[in-house]
Parts: C-alpha cells; structure tokens; sequence
C-alpha cells in the first residue's frame, strides 16, 4: 500500500476509536474529560522519553496512560475537598500538567521531533513511515498496529460490558443497587479513554483527540435515541469525518488533524441544522417563554392577588393595595395577564381565576 | 546585570508593564466565570479565539498586503470568534437535548480545529506571508514579542473593561449570584447576561499574548480560586485575584524577557497554581492546614 493510503488507514482507524470511546463520554455528560486527558498525557510521555530516549518503548504508554489517571484522581479530590468548583479544579490541573510537560520539551528535548507543534497537531504525516515487518501482510506503519490494537481492546471491553455500561450510563443509582459498581466501571473506562488518547496522541496531537471523541459522539446523539446506535453511529461518523479531514488537507498541502477536527465540526454543524428531532427538544424541554418575562415573579405574585376579584377596575385596586402598584401599572398589569392568558373570568365563580398555563408558571417558580 | 539595569531596559519594561497589566485584568474579570461556573466555558472560548486571530491576520494580509501581527488587529478577531462560539453553544445546549460539556467540545473542533487547520495553511502559503512566523506563539504565549503599541492596545482596553465593570458592579453582583431576583427586580436579564459575557470574553483575549489559547484557562480562573479561600466579599475577591494575575503575569514576563527563549504560558500557569495551592492549604477557617488542626483539637479533646 502506498504512503498515502497508509496515512488514511491509520487516521481512519485512529478515529473510530475515539469516536467510541466518546460516545460514552458524551452520553455520561463527561464530554470535557477528554479535554483534560488530551492535555495531561503530556507530562507522563516527556517524562518517559527523556528516561528511555526512545518512542518504542511500552513505558512510554503506561507512564503516559498513569499520567492521566492522575490527572482524573486529583481533580476529584479537589473537587472532594470543596474548596474549588469541580470544572475550574479540572481546568487547572490539565493546564497546571500541560505545563509542565511543555517546559520539559522546551528545555530537554529542542531537538527531537518532539517539539511543541506536534503536541498540539500530531505528525500524522510521518505516522505511516515507520514501518514493521509483519508476517503475511509486509510492512506495516507502526502506529497503524498499536491504533488497531487499541481499537480491538476498547471494542472488546464495550462488547463485554455493554450492559452495565448502559446502566452506568442512564441509572447509576441503579447500577450501585443491583451490584454493578459504576465508579469501578467508570475508572476502568476513563483509563481506557487514556489509553486511547495516548496512543492517539502520537498520530492526531490534542486537538484532534478532542475533536474526534466529542464532535461525532455530539452529532450521533442528536440523531438517535438507542444506545447501540448511537455508538455505531458516533463511529461511523468519526470515519467520515477522517477521511473528508484528510482529502482536505491533502488539496491544502497541510498536516490532516487540523481539517480532521475542523470537518467534525463542519459535520456537526449540518447535523444541528438539518436536525429532525430539534424540534420536539424544544417543545418538550423549553420553558414557556412567559417565563422569560423580566417581570415573572410579579406576574406570578399579581394572578394570585387578582383571582377572585370581579372586575378589572377590582383586580386593579386589589394591585395597588396589596402590592404597590400606581394605578396605570395596575390596569396594564391586569391587561398583560389577561392577554397571555394566565388569568380569566371562565371559573364557576363569576370572578378572575387563574387559568392552567397560570398555574403551570405559578408551579414552576415555587418549584 | 542589576535589577535596576534590567528595569532601564526598553523591551524589558514594555513587556513587564504589559504581562501585569494583562494579568491584573483577566485574574479580575476570571472571578465572574468561576462564580458562574463557566471555567471550562472560558477554557473553549480562548481555544476558540485562535480562529478569529488567524482569520483577522488573514484578512488584513489580503486587504492591505501586509501581515499585520499587532494587537489592533488580532484582538478584535479573537473577540468575536470567543463570543460567537459562546453563543453557540448556549444555542445548541438549548435547543437539543445535547448538554453543555458536549456543546462545548464541539466548539473546540470547530473554532480550534479550522484555526489550527488555517494556522498551519498560512505558515506554508507561498509565497511566505511577511509576518506570520510569530503566529504561532498564539498557541503558548509569547511575552517577549510585545511591541508598544500592542501596550496600549491593552491599557486601552483593559481600562475601557474595568471602568465598565465598575460603573455596572451592583447590577452584575446580582446577575452574577441570583438571575431570578434580577428578574424579580425588574432588571433586564438579557441584557446584563451579554454585557457580563462580553466582559468576560474581555477578560480572556486580552490575557492570549502572554498565555496562549491553549493554556488561557489558568490565568482566568485560577487567581479567582485562589482569591476565593481568603474571603467571602466579591469586592475584595476581584481584587484580590487582580493582584495575583499582575503578580503571576509579571513574573512570566521577567522570565520570558531575560530567560530562555520559554513560552511564557507555562511559566504563568505553574505560577498561578502554586498560588491556588498554597491558598487551598494555608487560607484562614476554609484552608487544608486550618480544618487539619481544628479536627485535631477536637481529638484530644
């Protein structure tokens, strides 16, 4: 196979991994993790290059793998101490991590093609030239071999654990009930996303690990509502996404993360727009727009007052005793309720109540 | 070389005046974000102002033929790309059923991931653009290639952002902490919600020069977590933050003007989180240090 076409393997294979291994981050509202991870790899896998001064060495991804381990057990015990909001304690510690591993490029390795651009986009296009001998196939790129490696232990961990991954998912309370033990399961799968990033690292840098977790993991959950595939579709739309991303960058004569990461989001984008289950999410989720109202809870406040009375100039009398108003602010009170219908005069009583949408706003304040 | 050499240095000051400055007002305006809890918001809107630097460099290279790096022109672009990608994503976690971590990935891969594709284009464009070689310290922060005009650029806009925050402070200490009795109070929320973003959007392109897009988060949100253990009142807290910024950000400037060629970013960083540290063990009745011996008191007892 030519150089080129080895390249688009290893990006292809390189995707579908992360677009797996997003799709349960996204699903577990932990899309931002993978943010951290990609950041805090980084100081484990200088570290480890310095001690062995080789890329081959397993230590390399077991120190990095460990790194960002680490960065996930700090960020929840500062998040136990509840001296720092949770995100901003997650923030710090990547860039705190990302940090250091920079200032040790920049001090001990200058010279190796190790330095601070490839930490952010990845050398992709060198990836398909160190080749191994393979039995049967011939030379294969190395990263190709690791990429795919990592793919089958992730999927083999998915296919395992499908199950008390969907409880973890949806009912971890649940899953903590019936004996599953989701923190246990939770750790096991962030130390296989930090498996994943580091060997992706090599090849795709931060910011395409990042992409390619959330952006197809983001598009996919807006187009079905099954796990299954969900995740198929997360992996096949990482796929995609790779490949449109290295064309791209093969006509701008560029590195292919950074048109990898930009088609993922390019990709989502069309999804957002053409999305047929937009709507019902808004329906369904969105508050009704009264509630938007600057004056809500003075609106809320006046229905109460006002149900009872007979007649407007009533409502409005009872508006300004009771809560202030001066009578045109009264009388416009009055009218606005009555125009959004949160008030009526359709109760047995002859008199203003409030009509359900009333009630429903009503409800919702107190709640 | 004494102290007093190196101060009577040209380039030296330009960039430690700027570095403080700079720092003084993202540490400030961070206080906002990490009340809000929209740290990692601030994380994803610097990631994503790359795109509109690389586009604003890209823009006055076509109109007048020049690669212009100064921060006359950079900021403006890095302003809106920050505030779009903000706003989408409250469009998209409001209209889907995606939440907000997921929203804002997906801004990294489309803010950061174009900027970086159209970064890297513009480096190997031929024939070379004049200028684009500093582009790059976008990414990590650069202290050194501070110019004076970039100077008051940011004393500009640094002054214009604090005044407005003080002129507004009683109306965004409300927005900040209880959005509900800002409504009740007949204020308009929308409207105080663009204005307190913007600041913070503010905040963090002026802080890019020396910190980079990528590492931006820490000089925004840490000074404020830091801050947070030694007080309760937002007042003192914004200053107090002010200070640790300007300190932090001195301090990378200095290292960045006489040292090595480093990128200033990192040193800032571990800079500043060794001040949230510290803070988070030694502060007064909240501290790490303080709970320790209080439970030991009540051990012997």
């Amino acid at each position: 196979m030519s150089i080129e076409l080895w390249t688009l393997a290893i990006a292809v294979v390189t995707a579908a991994t992360c677009g797996l291994c997003g799709s349960v981050l996204v699903a577990g509202r932990q899309a931002m993790v993978s943010e951290g991870l990609s950041h805090a790899v980084l100081p484990g896998l200088v570290i480890a290059f310095i001690a062995f001064r080789s890329f081959d060495s397993p230590w390399l991804i077991i120190l990095a793998a460990a790194s960002g381990l680490i960065m996930v057990v700090i960020t929840r015990a500062i998040a136990e101490t509840g001296l720092v909001d949770s995100d901003a304690g997650l923030g710090l510690v990547f860039a705190a991590m990302f940090s250091i591993g920079i200032l040790l490029v920049n001090l001990n390795l200058k010279n190796t093609h190790f330095h601070a651009d490839c930490i952010v986009d990845g050398n992709l296009a060198l990836a398909a030239l160190d080749r191994i001998e393979v039995p049967m196939v011939g030379r294969v790129p190395k990263s190709f071999l690791t990429m795919s490696v990592t793919l089958l232990i992730v999927l083999a961990f998915v296919m395992v654990a499908y199950k008390e991954l969907k409880v973890m998912l949806f009912d971890p309370t649940h899953a903590a009930r019936v004996g599953l033990r989701p923190v246990l399961l939770g750790y096991c799968w962030i130390a296989l996303v930090s498996l994943t990033t580091v060997t992706a690292f090599e090849v795709a840098g931060s910011v395409l690990i990042v992409a390619l977790m959330i952006a197809p993991a983001a598009s996919a959950f807006l187009l079905t509502h099954r796990l299954s595939k969900y995740m198929t579709l997360s992996v096949v739309l990482a796929i995609i996404d790779s490949v449109l991303g290295f064309y791209l960058a093969r006509t701008l004569d560029i590195s292919p993360t950074g048109p990898i990461a930009s088609m993922a989001g390019l990709v989502f984008l069309l999804v957002y727009a053409l999305n047929p289950s937009r709507r019902d999410a808004v329906s369904n989720h969105r508050v009704p727009t009264a509630q938007q109202h600057p004056n809500h809870m003075l609106r809320c406040l006046s229905c109460e007052v006002i149900s009872g009375t007979r007649t407007p100039q009533d409502a409005a009398n009872q508006l300004c005793n009771r809560l202030g108003f001066d009578g045109s602010e009264a009388t416009q009170m009055v009218q606005d309720l009555i125009t959004c219908q949160w008030i009526d005069q359709s109760g047995a009583s002859l008199g203003y109540s409030i009509t359900p949408e009333g009630q429903q706003a009503i409800d919702q304040v107190l709640a | 070389m004494s102290v007093w050499d190196l101060l009577s240095d040209h380039t030296v000051r330009v960039v430690l005046l700027g570095c403080t400055m700079t720092g003084a007002v993202s540490g400030a305006l961070g206080c906002f974000a990490y009340l809000r809890r929209q740290s990692l918001v601030g994380d994803v809107v610097s990631h994503s102002a790359l795109l509109g630097i690389v586009l604003a460099f890209w823009i006055v290279y076509g109109v007048t033929g020049q690669g212009n790096r100064s921060l006359m022109v950079l900021m403006p672009g890095a302003f809106v790309a920050g505030l779009a990608s903000l706003l989408l994503t409250r469009r998209i976690q409001r209209g889907t059923r995606l939440k907000e971590d997921a929203g804002l990935g997906v801004m990294l891969a489309i803010f950061f991931g174009t900027g970086m594709m159209i970064l890297r284009y513009l480096q190997r464009a031929s024939p070379p653009i004049p200028g684009r070689a500093g582009l790059d310290h976008y990414l990590f922060g650069m202290a050194g290639a501070m110019t004076r005009a970039d100077l008051w650029m940011i004393a500009a806009v640094g002054s214009a952002v604090l005044i407005a925050m003080i002129l507004t402070w009683s109306r965004l200490k409300i927005i900040t902490f209880d959005q509900q009795y800002a409504a009740g109070l007949g204020l308009s929320v929308n409207g105080l919600e663009v204005l307190l973003l913007t600041l913070i959007v503010l905040g963090i392109v002026i802080g890019l020069q020396i910190v980079g897009v990528v590492l931006m988060i820490s000089l925004l949100v840490a000074p404020a977590a830091a801050a947070r253990q030694w007080t309760h009142s937002l007042g003192v807290m914004v200053w107090l933050a002010g200070f640790i910024g300007g300190v932090s950000g001195a301090i990378g400037g200095l290292v960045s003007a006489i040292g090595p060629s480093l990128p200033t970013g990192p040193i800032i960083v571990l800079n500043v989180t060794a001040i949230v540290a510290l803070s988070m063990a030694l502060a007064p009745k909240r501290g790490l240090v303080s709970k320790w011996r209080r439970r030991k008191v009540i051990h012997v007892d």
